[in-house]
C-alpha cells in the first residue's frame, strides 16, 4: 500500500521523458495484474490444500458411513451402522473417558507450569540463560528418545526414581504398569515434553508488559499477587487464550506416550480416542470404525474450541 | 551482591537441573555396563572405567547409521519442498492477494483444528492404492502442504515493502522474476527460521513411519528407537546410548541456534 502512495506522488507523466513513460506504464499494468497473476501463484497451494487436507477430511466422513474392503477396494454404504456400534462399545466409552482424564491433567498442568517457568525467567536472577536452556531442552529433544528414557527411569522396581523412594522407606507406585497411575503419568510426561513451548510464549508475552504499569500499581499499594491478577494477567490473556487452544488440541491428539510406553494398557487404562483410532485402523484394519471414532474426535475438538471461543469474551482482554 | 537474589537464582538453577534429570541419567547410563544400570549407590560417572562399548556397538553393528541417513533424507527433502511451497503460497496470499485470498485463508486456518490422525486414515488407503506405502515418499508427501508454514510466510509477505517489488517492475522484471530475484532473497530470515522449526517437527515424527514403513532398512530414527527398544528389552545401557545418539544432533543444532530459535518462537507466538 505504501508503494502505491509513493507512486501517486510522482510528477505527472507528461513531464517525464517518453521512454520512462512506457516503462512506468508497463510497471503500472504489472501492479494491476498482481491479483490475477496471484491466482497462478496460488494454484499449487490450492491444489495441495484440496488433495492433502480437504479431500481427506471429506473422505473420513464418507468412510465413517461406508464399509470398505481393503483387498479389492470395494465400498458399500452402511449409514450410521458404525456409530450405533460405537455407542454400544464399552471400549469406546472407556477411551472417551480416558481422553478427558488426560486433558484434565495435561492442560492445566502444562499451562500453569509454563506460566510459572516464564515468571521465573522474567524475574531478576543470575544464570537466567542457563535456567532457560534447562527449561526448554525437553521441548527440543527427540520425543521418542525421551520416552525410551522415561521407560527405564520410571522402572517400577529398579528404576532410579523408585529405588530412591524405596531407600527412603516409601512404597512408591508402579507408574506405567498400574491401571490407576499409568494415564496420569503419561499426561505428566506429555507436559514435561511440551511445556518449554508454553514457557517461551508466556515469556514473550510477559516481556511485552510495560514496566511502568507495574511500578505505578506498586506505588498504589498493590501486592505482588494483585499486581499479577489485575495488571499482568489481562495483558497476557490473548497469549494465554492462544496457548489454551493449542494445549487442548495437542492434548486431544496425544499418542506417542501410549504407543511407546503402554500400548494403551494396562487393561485399556491408557487407550485414548487417538490410540483407539490407531489400533482399530492400523492393527485391525477396520478403517470405517476408526473413521467413526475420528469423526467423534473431530466433533469433540470443534466443541471444545467453540466453547472456549465464546468463553474468551469473559476473560481475554484485547488492547 | 544480594544474598536473596543469589539464593533464588541457585534455587531455580537446581529446579531447572531437576527438570532434565532423566536426560542427565540417560547420558550417565549410556557410559555404563548393563550390570551398573541400576547400581546402588548411584554413581554419575565411573571415571576409571568408562564404557564406550555401547556406542561402539551402535555405530558398527546396529542399523543406527541407516536410520540416521533415512531420517536426514526424509527431513531434508520434506523441509526443502515445504519451504518452496510455503514461499510461493505465502506470496500469493500475503503479497499478491489474488481475488478471494482473504476468505480462502480463513478456511485454511480453520483446518488447523482437525486432529492430524484423521488425515492419515484416507492417506493410508490412497497411498496403498498408489503403491507408495513402505517408501519414504509416504512420509515426505504429507509434510509438504503445511498450513502453519503458509501462514508464517503469509505474515511475512503481508508487510513486505511493495516499493522493492515495484522498483523491480520498473527495471523490467516480471512478477515471477521479481519474486525469485527480490522477494525470496529478502525472505531469507523467515525461511531459515521456518526451516529450523520444521526440521525439529519432522525429525520427531513417529506416527507416519509407524503406519507406513514395514521394511527395517527404511526406518527413520524414532521408529528405529522403537524397534530397538522392543528388540533389546532389557539392555538398558544400549537403549540409553541410542537415545543419546538420537538426541545429540538436534540438541547440538538447538544449542548453536538457540538465540535465533528462541527469538523466532517468541515473535511468532505473539503474532499467532
Amino acid at each position: 500500500m505504501m508503494g502505491m502512495g509513493l507512486l501517486r506522488g510522482l510528477p505527472p507523466r507528461n513531464n517525464l521523458r517518453q521512454g520512462v513513460t512506457i516503462v512506468s506504464k508497463s510497471n503500472r499494468s504489472l501492479e494491476r495484474s498482481e491479483r490475477t497473476v496471484g491466482l497462478v501463484f496460488a494454484i499449487p497451494s490450492l491444489l495441495g490444500f484440496l488433495a492433502f487436507i480437504v479431500m481427506p477430511i471429506l473422505f473420513v466422513f464418507a468412510l465413517s458411513v461406508t464399509e470398505i474392503d481393503l483387498m479389492d477396494n470395494r465400498f458399500s454404504f452402511e449409514g450410521t451402522k458404525f456409530f450405533h456400534r460405537l455407542f454400544k462399545d464399552e471400549d469406546f466409552w472407556q477411551a472417551f473417558v480416558n481422553t478427558f482424564v488426560y486433558l484434565a491433567i495435561y492442560v492445566p498442568l502444562t499451562l500453569l507450569l509454563g506460566l510459572g517457568m516464564a515468571l521465573v525467567l522474567n524475574a531478576k536472577l543470575y544464570f537466567r540463560a542457563i535456567i532457560r536452556t534447562f527449561f526448554i531442552i525437553p521441548y527440543v529433544t527427540t520425543y521418542i528418545a525421551t520416552l525410551v528414557v522415561w521407560n527405564v527411569f520410571l522402572h517400577p522396581t529398579q528404576g532410579p526414581v523408585n529405588s530412591l523412594l524405596i531407600s527412603w522407606g516409601l512404597n512408591p507406585p508402579h507408574y506405567m504398569v498400574d491401571t490407576n497411575w499409568a494415564l496420569p503419568v503419561l499426561a505428566v510426561i506429555g507436559s514435561w515434553k511440551d511445556v518449554g513451548f508454553h514457557c517461551l510464549l508466556f515469556l514473550a508475552a510477559l516481556q511485552s508488559v510495560p514496566k511502568d504499569l507495574h511500578e505505578s500499581a506498586a506505588i498504589d499499594g498493590a501486592g505482588a499477587f494483585r499486581r499479577f491478577r489485575h495488571v499482568t494477567f489481562p495483558l497476557i490473556s490473548p497469549t494465554s487464550f492462544f496457548l489454551l487452544l493449542i494445549t487442548i488440541i495437542g492434548g486431544l491428539q496425544a499418542f506417542y506416550q501410549m504407543a511407546l510406553l503402554t500400548k494403551g494398557g494396562p487393561s485399556f487404562s491408557t487407550t485414548t480416542l487417538t490410540y483407539l483410532i490407531y489400533r482399530t485402523a492400523f492393527e485391525y484394519y477396520n478403517f470405517s470404525y476408526a473413521s467413526a471414532v475420528g469423526v467423534i474426535l473431530f466433533t469433540i475438538t470443534l466443541i471444545l474450541v467453540l466453547v472456549n471461543w465464546i468463553w474468551q469474551k469473559k476473560w481475554v482482554f484485547y488492547q | 551482591m544480594k544474598p536473596g537474589k543469589w539464593a533464588k537464582s541457585l534455587f531455580f538453577l537446581a529446579v531447572g537441573f531437576l527438570f532434565i534429570t532423566p536426560l542427565v541419567w540417560m547420558l550417565s547410563t549410556s557410559f555404563k555396563y548393563e550390570s551398573q544400570v541400576f547400581e546402588t549407590p548411584f554413581v554419575l560417572v565411573h571415571w576409571n572405567d568408562i564404557n564406550w562399548s555401547n556406542y561402539e556397538y551402535l555405530l558398527t553393528e546396529s542399523p543406527f547409521l541407516t536410520w540416521l541417513k533415512n531420517s536426514l533424507f526424509v527431513v531434508v527433502v520434506s523441509v526443502v519442498f515445504r519451504l518452496a511451497f510455503a514461499a510461493v503460497s505465502g506470496y500469493a496470499f500475503g503479497f499478491l492477494r489474488f481475488p478471494g485470498s482473504g476468505p480462502i485463508f480463513v478456511v485454511y486456518l480453520l483446518t488447523l483444528f482437525v486432529p492430524y490422525q484423521l488425515y492419515l486414515l484416507p492417506q493410508f488407503i490412497a497411498y496403498r492404492f498408489l503403491g507408495i506405502t513402505d517408501t519414504h515418499w509416504a512420509l515426505i508427501l504429507p509434510n509438504i502442504v503445511d498450513v502453519l508454514s503458509i501462514f508464517f510466510m503469509r505474515q511475512f509477505f503481508m508487510t513486505f515493502p511493495r516499493d522493492f517489488i515495484h522498483a523491480a517492475y520498473l527495471e523490467g522484471c516480471g512478477i515471477a522474476r521479481s519474486f525469485i530475484r527480490i522477494a525470496v532473497p529478502l525472505a531469507q530470515t523467515p525461511l531459515v527460521t521456518l526451516g529450523i522449526l520444521s526440521f525439529f517437527m519432522i525429525w520427531d515424527q513417529y506416527y507416519q513411519p509407524l503406519i507406513f514403513l514395514k521394511s527395517p532398512e527404511l526406518f527413520t530414527l524414532p521408529l528405529g528407537l522403537h524397534s530397538f527398544q522392543t528388540q533389546y528389552g532389557h539392555e538398558y545401557a544400549k537403549q540409553m546410548a541410542l537415545a543419546c545418539l538420537a538426541i545429540v544432533p538436534v540438541l547440538a543444532v538447538f544449542l548453536m541456534l538457540q538465540r535465533r530459535f528462541v527469538e523466532s518462537m517468541m515473535s511468532s507466538g505473539i503474532k499467532g
